[in-house]
Parts: structure tokens; sequence; C-alpha cells
């Protein structure tokens, strides 16, 4: 099953994409993922259900989200209210550790996003910071990447020996689907996605998307 | 207007100047400024081009052309950087009808920040609600601008 591990939909404060329509882009379009996982920025949208969507399209629609740390920005999966309570997840300045820490204790997975990325990503604060406990899993392939961010993301995943998942970054319609993540199982749930990433059995892919 | 260090205090800033109404005035809508409102859009249904309309009412986006006569709040900081707007955001909630007076009010609904590729941002989102002399809320319409913090390195 492949999975597109980071999007936003119009939830997020700089998204401009319908999930709606980003489903009608997956299928009109052939893209070539099973469903997607909207990692609304600084928060966890609990008030939208998109089962209805997601049965409707034959796509699997999850919810995480992606916060801001002195390493840069992390994806969350698996988030559960009791992970909401752990820490804040509007502050611009969380403690990774503190991050890491509060996904272990609940059951869920973090992953820096973009790594490679000036300023917001994990690689920039290696010599400020040093290079932090906890980490297993980074994304090496992001839909949103310029000039050779990705590269010195896969750069650190080998050096680091971390995992390394795909995902889009979509803020708009046309962009779902550019990175993604292959599993060689199903996933229908948060659950069988965190499962699925503590069994270390997938691969970040990128995907030609038609123009 | 005092100027803000570049490090903002952000949660200062909101415990200082959320939800506190700081521009206030009331409106009348003629049915021409519906009606030029209306066509500017591109409307076509009666019900927005028609003063004779059994519901002739404002399009729901009016609210968009609204602008309060005060942008921010005595008091508040000016920023280093460089600011720009970061979108509008209009919630109809009944009509607006010619005639009818409406007040006009406006606050300071969020402050919040975000990190990216050029640094720390800061949003700033007014919302401005109207309604009308029961008190019923009409809608509002919130107006973000962004101001990106020159970066330190």
């Amino acid at each position: 099953m492949i999975l597109d591990l980071h999007a936003h939909s119009v939830k997020s404060d700089d998204g401009r994409a319908k999930v709606q329509n980003y489903c009608q882009w997956i299928k009109a379009r052939n893209i070539g993922i099973d469903g997607f996982v909207l990692t609304e920025h600084r928060q966890f949208d609990d008030q939208s259900n998109y089962d209805d969507l997601a049965e409707k399209h034959g796509l699997t629609i999850l919810k995480g989200s992606e916060v801001e740390t002195e390493y840069g920005h992390v994806l969350i999966f698996g988030v559960t209210p009791a992970l909401q309570q752990a820490f804040d997840f509007t502050n611009i300045h969380l403690p990774l550790a503190e991050v890491i820490s509060a996904c272990e204790q609940h059951g869920a997975v973090a992953v820096p996003c973009h790594p490679g990325r000036k300023r917001v990503g994990m690689a920039a604060h290696l010599e400020t910071f040093g290079v932090p406990e906890g980490v297993e899993i980074v994304e090496v392939f992001n839909g949103g990447s310029r000039g050779d961010e990705d590269k010195i993301a896969q750069q650190l995943a080998e050096d680091q020996q971390y995992m390394g998942i795909g995902g889009s970054d979509a803020h708009i319609v046309s962009h779902i689907g550019r990175c993604a993540t292959e599993f060689p199982v199903d996933i229908f749930s948060q659950q069988d996605l965190v499962c699925a990433l503590k069994t270390k059995k997938f691969k970040a892919i990128k995907l030609a998307v038609e123009a | 207007m005092p100027t803000a260090d570049q490090a903002l205090d952000v949660a200062a800033l909101r415990d200082q100047f959320l939800n506190v109404v700081f521009d206030s005035y009331e409106l009348t809508l003629s049915a021409d400024r519906l009606v030029a409102y209306a066509t500017s859009c591109g409307e076509t249904a009666a019900k927005f081009t028609d003063p004779q309309h059994a519901d002739f009412q404002a399009p729901p986006t009016i609210g968009s052309s609204f602008q309060p006569k005060q942008r921010f709040p005595k008091g508040f900081p000016t920023f280093h950087g460089l600011g720009m707007d970061a979108g509008k955001a209009v919630a109809p909630d009944k009509p607006m009808r010619a005639g009818v007076p409406i007040l006009v009010q406006t606050h300071m609904h969020d402050i919040y920040t975000k990190t990216g590729r050029s640094g720390r941002m800061i949003f700033f989102v007014n919302r401005m609600t109207f309604s009308d002399e029961a008190g019923i809320l009409l809608g509002s319409a919130d107006t973000s601008i962004v101001i990106r913090e020159k970066p330190q390195t």
C-alpha cells in the first residue's frame, strides 16, 4: 500500500486544498497512491471526519499533525486525546525530546520532516543542538523540497541510520502524491499506520506525476 | 507607537490585545450599494441585483468590502520585517439588507506564530463582526496579516 504521509488541507492556515478535491484529483489523474495523511500545522484536527469521503473514493484518509520544535518541523502519527494533553501543539518552540518522549508514552510516532530544509529542518540544527536522541525515522522525500534539501535529508538518514518516509507536503491539490511511502501491509487506521511504522518495513518513494 | 524588538513576545501581545474591540461604527447599506457590489462580483441572481425582489439582500461576501477605521488597537507595536496580506475569510450568518443599521466592530481575534524557511512569521488576525440593532450576529470577516521577521542568520 502506498500512502502520502504528509499533506495539508484548508484546516492548515496555509493549506489551500479541500480534502474532497484531493480525492477527486487522485482519482481523475490516476495518482499512484492509496491514500494520504493530513498532517495539519500545529494542531490535530479533531473535528473533521473523512470516513465517507474515504469510502466513496476507495482511499485511506488518516489524520496526524505537524508540530514545530527546536530541530524544525516534526510529523506525528497516532495522535490521541491523551497525547494532545501532553504538550501544546501550537507552541513553535517545542523541545523535540519532549515530543518524542510523549509520543513514545502515548503510542505515537514522531518523524522529523524535510530535515534538509533551512531553518525548519533537523540537519540545520545538529551543529547547535547535537544529534537528538530517540529519532528513528525522518522524511527523506518531501514534495516541497528545493535544491539539495532531499539529498541532505537522505545523507542524514544514512549517517544516522534512520529509516526514511516520503510525503508530498501538499498544500494545493495538484501536489498530492508527489512523494509517498510504500508499505507491505494494508493500512486503514492510525493504529495500522503506527504499527507499520514501528515495524520499520517501508520505503520512501518519489512518484512521477503527470503535469 | 512603540517599536517592537525583533524577538517579539507573542504571549504578552495575546494577553494584552486579544478579544478587545478597538474599532466600532455603524453603517446602513443602501440598495444602490448592494446592487453595485453584487454586480461587481458578477452576481446575476435577482435577490442580489433587484431591489424590488422580495428577498433582496447583500451577497454573502459583502463583509469583505468593509474596512475598520483603525487597523490595529491603540498602543499596538510596529514591527521589523516584511508585512504581507495573509488572506481574508468571510463567514456570513444572516442576510444583510438595505436600510438596516449594522454595527461593525473589530477586535484582534488571534495572534500566532509559525516557522518556515525564511524564519519566524507572526500572524495577526483581525475579526470584524456585523450585527443588527437587536444584537443578532449577521456575519464576520477575518483579515490576516503576516510579518516575516528579519532572519537572524
